[in-house]
């Protein structure tokens, strides 16, 4: 039982719903403890990234209330919604850079938007760029990199404003084997430093055997 | 955001997106450049019809028997009326040494004429503020009444033409113009829709790593004022060069001379940089509205 103080997510009889036809899920109660690392899985189309585009106000529920990091998104104004972003990292399956960008100026560009000084952002964004072992490649664009490298590009710019909560969204989606398992090894680095990680998948070999918990969307439905 | 961290990105993105930017400018330029050359025909137009209607003058010829100690107080009568704006006195003699003058070489056939066979008149130039053909005839008939003159005479039938002439072409110009101002604001509104959404990428990566509207938006309006900026500057500018090369043949030819071709004043030459920087900035807001929803 999670108590709702540690909670850093919480969602209280959340529905979404397109039209009468098209309901994505209904009634969801569900908790989710600061620092702790869940997976979100469910078949394509099920509402998984639906989920996490609410958790960080790109969508709004249909109806039910949700806590993130303490705000209530409902009483949320839209010239809010960016301040809540700055503590959420999000990572998508397609990585979603700047490819007239290099790899430096992708990952700074989350330092930018908050106004951090210049040199203070520089610091930030080699340290995070060595973390994910691109150091070297700063200087470059998106397109020269390898998948695998685009990825950890995607997770540099996600954690280099050091959110409270890292929302990956099929972030292994395009990647093979090796690379699926380097991105998973930065996943537990984030988490293991305190990150709550919401990992949202339909790849069951990913938390086959985990201890950590999993969340099944089915039928519109949460099942632990 | 300080404004000069919103200039420092304005000018990042027009480095990244240059080609873009380009052509955008180059359409707010070409836009701008074929408004104003209506508005610089329009101007030239008005300025002619102008300078036509200053030099236009009354000519009232006074009787043969008109006594001379009349014409003073003739010319007091002239010069007190609202509309004259200059009145000068041709003696019989004067009109005699002008028609010798005209004749230059076939002068001989004035031999034995007498000089005093041309009829005394004044030569009346209208204030340019009365210049109205309705006004005009109106003076001419008043004066006309006066028992020392015989006949006024004015460039009636020229002023008919000049006058539907320039109503005509006016009309064209100011029609021609205006469906020009609406293409070019169509045209220089849509191109930057489509820059702004070439960049939707970009609008939602910010809006992701969590940028306020202004962050994403400051950057577009500083671009969008320096297009409307630099277009319509350069359109002016080729524009004024045009003006200067025309002014060059009007100094060398003699068929030009004497027409005294003007520039767009300056006030609407702000009024067009001013506009065009207006449309760019409004057109880029509008683009940006629907892009920027949650």
């Amino acid at each position: 039982m999670i108590s709702f103080e540690s909670s850093i997510i919480r969602l209280k009889d959340v529905s979404k719903k397109y039209s009468t036809d098209n309901v994505v899920f209904s009634g969801i109660d569900l908790e989710i403890e600061k620092g702790e690392f869940v997976f979100l899985t469910g078949s394509s189309g099920v509402g998984k990234s639906t989920m996490l585009r609410i958790f960080f106000c790109a969508e709004r529920p249909t109806s039910g209330e949700i806590w993130v990091d303490g705000v209530v998104l409902s009483s949320l104004s839209n010239a809010q919604v960016p301040y809540l972003r700055r503590k959420i990292g999000v990572i998508f399956q397609d990585f979603k850079l700047l490819s007239n960008r290099t790899i430096f100026d992708n990952v700074a560009l989350s330092l930018e938007v908050v106004g951090l000084g210049k040199k203070q952002a520089e610091q930030r964004v080699m340290q995070v760029l060595e973390g994910v072992g691109l150091a070297e490649k700063t200087s470059h664009y998106p397109l020269q990199l390898s998948g695998g490298e685009q990825q950890r590009v995607a997770i540099a710019r996600a954690v280099v404003n050091r959110p409270s909560i890292i929302l990956a969204d099929e972030p292994t989606g395009n990647l093979d084997l090796q690379r699926t398992e380097e991105v998973m090894m930065l996943m537990e680095e984030l988490n293991a430093r305190g990150t709550t990680i919401i990992f949202a998948t339909h790849d069951d070999r990913l938390f086959e055997n985990t201890h950590r918990r999993v969340l099944r969307l089915l039928n519109g439905k949460i099942r632990i | 955001m300080t404004f000069a961290i919103l200039c420092r990105r304005a000018f990042s993105d027009l480095r990244q997106n240059f080609c873009a930017q380009f052509i955008t400018t180059m359409v707010v330029s070409l836009s701008i450049l074929i408004f104003a050359f209506f508005t610089l025909l329009y101007f030239n137009l008005q300025h002619c019809v102008d300078r036509f209607g200053a030099e236009l003058g009354l000519l009232v010829f006074l009787s043969e028997d008109t006594p001379k100690d009349r014409i003073p107080s003739l010319y007091q009568k002239l010069t007190g009326l609202s509309e004259v704006e200059k009145v000068t006195y041709i003696s019989s003699e004067e009109a005699f040494g002008r028609l010798e003058k005209f004749l230059k070489d076939e002068k001989e056939v004035l031999e034995g004429v007498n000089p005093q066979f041309l009829p005394p008149s004044f030569e009346i130039r209208v204030n340019r503020a009365v210049f109205q053909l309705k006004r005009i005839k109106q003076l001419a008939g008043e004066i006309d009444k006066w028992p020392e003159v015989s006949k006024v005479q004015f460039g009636q039938e020229w002023i008919d033409r000049l006058y539907v002439f320039s109503g005509l072409v006016r009309t064209v110009v100011v029609i021609t113009g205006l469906l020009l101002l609406f293409t070019a604001a169509f045209v220089v509104t849509n191109t930057i829709k489509l820059t702004v959404y070439a960049r939707q990428e970009e609008i939602e990566i910010m809006r992701l790593v969590g940028a306020t509207k202004m962050f994403m938006r400051g950057p577009f309006l500083v671009e969008a004022f320096l297009q409307g900026l630099l277009g319509s500057s350069l359109a002016l500018g080729v524009i004024f060069a045009c003006y200067r090369f025309l002014q060059g043949l009007e100094a060398k030819s003699e068929l030009l001379r004497g027409v005294n071709i003007c520039f767009i004043p300056w006030q609407y030459t702000v009024a067009i940089i001013a506009s065009s920087v207006l449309l760019c900035v409004l057109g880029t807001a509008l683009a940006m509205r629907r892009s920027l929803r949650l």
